[in-house]
């Protein structure tokens, strides 16, 4: 790493010399490897290795990311060509200067596992096809990504930071009998946390709800649906309600409109931060230090150190998602919120992990209080608005609650809400927990970067 | 090194197959925001990739950089995912060439020598050319050069520029989003996209509508949005791992009037190219006609295990579309089809479409900006949007054969569309009208 550090180095005291009012060097080393096998066919061994550097410039307020993989002075010096533009003026907050060096550990490293990926995802395959499955297609990567981070204020920060995901898609039944489910997994560290046998239960558990959807599943009318007014939603439910209506309306960016033509807008607002959004039951988390969580960091992308950051307090919006530009347009200081998928893109406002806290119920009494209503316990999809206002998710596994217990499977169960009704309608907390990984897209060029979303089971009652 | 020089020392290490490619790309993307020149990204990127085989073990590898040691390097690791791999039984190797190449894309010198400079100036030029509450949006500029080298005798470069500018243009409390793409610079205009914006003065009231079934006409970009999902579903992979396709081949899937293509081949085309990833020539295929879908799309591989030929599509283990171009018997005006709409929902853009289950194709949709209400052939009022204080919108469910099967009438406005929802992926897309959508109110 120690040539590329000297490379970022002389970008940023190149920055420097010619009068440029910020400079930060991000150089990247990723290596990894990509496994997949559709309807039961392998598709062949990907091993990759990428090595960029990302300068970012200010200039009198205008801000310029210049990426490239040609790692030599002559290229990098290309970046030191740009001059300020007629524009938005960017200034960013003053930041702790930070020197630190971290690594995640890798107890099987990740180069050593890339010829282990054909016969793990193998024995996987066998076993999904066993369980009576009519397509599905499976995935594995694993990978290491090494940062070097320097800007001309002093903050000098090196990563490692290791990870495994898959991706499986499986359908049971035949046309319009059919269903369709997803599951990821993603964990930040080495090879050792992808556990085959405990993806096999989980699939067998997802398998199995699929088929008895399939069979014993009854449809309600849309009359029977409206009259539901008590759900019981799982974590798998409450993440996705949480990452969607909570997590990205709360990126500062989209709130101050850099993302209108993008990923769109938030229902917050300049005046009306602060405005209460659910029940005082609700306090939502974006924690990126949650060890070997898929959206762990420990410094983002400026090099200002993370934390807990509390995005609903009691049921009241509290804190935004900020980078060092919106904390500098809010008065604040940055709470590490810049992240980006690699060397090669800008790095902006991003969730990380992001998470309803529990309570102290356990399943039962949850079911017991909402009488009769539906459980709703996995979706198949689900969208949302682009002020991220009103939601919906669509029930893979859900059930009738009758008389306090789940009994009879529903096909067609749709959790419609808008964003305040949901938060507002959480009156009981389980004391369970769970969080699940995804990929998150943004910005133009797309990122996506790895998160992930959760909380407890909760008894929801709407009026 | 260029990709015929790194293919002889890849072919000397004891492979069955190898593919080579090489490219460089440079891009600039310009953010516009609060209506301004946000800020500016800009990427310089040189490097090349590495497809192997060996007794039907199938290997990729990354070429860091275009030298000696990074080669080297590739082949190791070529070497290890090659002992590590399973056969893939049905795999029947990569297009022998090599070939004659027809197809060209177009290279425009303005957009490859554009520096930041002059594209930060078209940009505000662009944003002084509109007058309206608010604006966001992105300019886009790249060109690429791209080499091949194959183990079967192919041997092709190709040479392309992009350029694609989509705005959102917000006033009097409606807001509507177009996108122009060309590999011509002089192409990007915004006065196309004020056009468009023109259909906000249509309308100077908000209401709500009721839950029902409508008739929807989509403009290109949603219509393309929904669509493009057909000659990706179309990929033999996609059909083999189940898709809405599978299983249809010869069986009516769209409206009688309704002929669909998968284009390689067209100049204009951000995604053709005059060869596929394994240097077979690009063509236009046929995969719909007079509404019956007749034919899946493949490579050389995957067209040997069906008894038939690629259709340039490769994709070197699995095809991968191209560009989507939709066809009508009889085209109309935008006005004409407002016009021929009894009970109905003009919609200028959707936004995350989701799919419950690929292989029925049952899918939702939010429509996202402008929606006008349309009721005896007249454009009566915008269509409430969701936002924190109505809570009201609409959301479309549908299934994607259903609406296939009603498309009855198209507009005679086809052009390159491409949506921040699909994000490199490009079509030829008119506006269609679907009869009978389910709309829900939210």
């Amino acid at each position: 790493m120690q040539n590329y550090e000297e490379i970022a180095d002389y970008a940023v005291s190149l920055g420097l010399k010619k009068g440029f009012d910020f400079v930060e060097a991000y150089i990247e080393l990723s290596e990894g490897a990509s496994y997949s096998i559709e309807q039961g066919k392998p598709s062949g061994l990907a091993i990759f290795k990428s090595s960029g550097i990302r300068i970012r410039l200010i200039s009198k307020g205008s801000l310029l990311t210049f990426s490239t993989n040609k790692l030599d002075k002559k290229t990098i010096e290309d970046a030191f060509r740009f001059k300020p533009f007629n524009g938005n003026k960017v200034y960013l907050s003053k930041e702790k200067v930070e020197k630190a060096d971290y690594k995640v550990s890798e107890k099987i490293k990740i180069e050593d596992s890339y010829t282990n990926l054909p016969k793990d995802l193998e024995e996987l395959d066998n076993f999904v096809k066993k369980e009576g499955v009519s397509f599905r297609s499976l995935y594995v990567s694993t990978g290491r990504s090494k940062t070097y981070l320097i800007n001309s204020e002093g903050t000098r920060i090196r990563s490692s930071l290791p990870g495994v995901s898959g991706f499986f898609s499986i359908i049971v039944g035949k046309g319009k009998e059919s269903r369709q489910r997803t599951i990821e997994f993603g964990k930040t560290g080495g090879y050792e946390l992808l556990k085959i046998d405990e993806l096999e239960h989980k699939l067998e558990k997802e398998i199995k709800a699929l088929h008895n959807v399939l069979e014993k599943g009854k449809s309600l009318s849309n009359y029977e649906l409206s009259k539901i007014k008590n759900v019981v939603a799982s974590p798998e439910i409450v993440g996705i309600a949480v990452h969607e209506s909570i997590g990205h309306p709360s990126e500062a960016d989209r709130v101050f409109g850099r993302e209108a033509a993008q990923a769109g807008l938030s229902y917050l607002n300049s005046s009306n931060l602060g405005t209460k959004i659910g029940s005082e039951k609700v306090n939502i988390i974006d924690d990126p230090t949650i060890k070997n969580s898929y959206g762990f960091f420990l410094y983002d992308d400026e090099g200002v150190k993370a934390r807990p950051k509390i995005l609903v307090k009691e049921g009241i919006q509290n804190e935004l998602l900020l980078n060092r530009e919106y904390a500098y347009l809010t008065g604040k200081r940055s709470n590490a919120s810049a992240r980006s998928d690699s060397y090669s893109n800008e790095p902006i406002i991003r969730m990380s992990n992001t998470y309803l806290e529990k309570g102290d119920a356990n399943i039962e009494e949850l079911f017991s209080e909402a009488k009769n209503g539906i459980y709703i316990k996995s979706f198949t999809e689900w969208n949302i608005d682009d002020t991220r206002s009103f939601a919906r998710y669509q029930g893979n596994e859900a059930y009738l609650i009758k008389n306090g217990e789940p009994s009879v499977p529903i096909k067609n169960y749709k959790l419609d809400a808008s964003t305040f009704d949901f938060w507002k309608a959480v009156s009981l907390l389980g004391n369970d927990f769970e969080l699940y990984p995804g990929n998150c897209g943004k910005g133009e060029p797309m990122q996506g970067v790895p998160v992930m979303m959760g909380g407890p089971s909760v008894l929801l009652k709407f009026g | 090194m260029d990709a015929s020089e790194i293919l002889r020392i890849v072919m000397n290490e004891g492979f069955d197959e190898a593919v080579v490619t090489t490219s460089s790309y440079n891009s600039t993307y310009l953010k516009i925001a609060n209506y301004k020149l946000d800020s500016i990204v800009e990427k310089k990127r040189e490097r090349g990739s590495l497809f192997v085989t060996k007794d039907k073990k199938i290997a990729f590898t990354s070429i860091e950089k275009l030298d000696i040691e990074s080669v080297r390097q590739s082949i190791n690791n070529a070497k290890k995912a090659i002992s590590a791999a399973k056969p893939k039984e049905d795999y029947y190797g990569i297009a022998e060439g090599p070939f004659k190449y027809k197809n060209t894309v177009i290279f425009d010198k303005r957009i490859d020598e554009m520096n930041t400079d002059g594209a930060a100036e078209f940009a505000n030029d662009i944003i002084s050319k509109v007058n309206a509450e608010n604006l966001a949006g992105t300019l886009h500029l790249s060109s690429s050069k791209y080499s091949i080298a194959t183990s079967k005798g192919v041997e092709a470069s190709s040479n392309g520029t992009e350029a694609r500018l989509s705005l959102r243009i917000f006033d009097k409390g409606l807001s509507i989003q177009d996108t122009l793409s060309s590999r011509k610079l002089s192409e990007i205009k915004v006065e196309k996209i004020l056009s468009n914006a023109e259909l906000l003065k249509y309308v100077n009231t908000t209401h709500r509508i009721n839950s029902g079934l409508y008739d929807l006409l989509y403009l290109r970009s949603p219509a393309g949005v929904l669509l493009s999902n057909v000659n990706s579903m179309a990929c033999i992979g996609n059909v083999e791992t189940g898709g809405f396709l599978t299983g249809k081949l010869g069986k009516h899937v769209a409206n009688n009037g309704i002929s669909m293509y998968d284009d390689g081949s067209i100049e204009t085309g951000i995604n053709s190219s005059p060869f596929d990833a394994e240097g077979y020539p690009t063509q236009r295929t046929q995969i719909i006609k007079a509404g019956m879908l007749i034919r899946y799309l493949h490579n050389y591989s995957t067209a040997k295990k069906y008894n038939t030929r690629s259709t340039g599509n490769a994709g070197l283990v699995y095809p991968s579309p191209n560009t989507l171009v939709v066809e009508h018997k009889k085209k109309q005006s935008i006005d004409k089809l407002i016009a021929s709409i009894d009970k109905g929902i003009l919609i200028t853009n959707t936004w995350y479409t989701r799919f419950s289950n690929y292989l029925t194709g049952d899918f939702s949709t939010m429509p996202r900006d402008l929606a006008i209400y349309i009721k005896k052939g007249s454009p009566e009022f915008a269509v409430k949007q969701i936002n924190v204080s109505s809570g009201v919108g609409i959301r479309i469910s549908d299934n994607m054969i259903r609406m296939m099967m009603n498309i009855t009438r198209v507009g005679n406005d086809i052009a390159q569309a491409t949506s921040w929802d699909t994000l490199g992926t490009y079509y030829f897309v008119p506006s269609v009208i679907v009869e009978n959508v389910n709309v829900s109110t939210a």
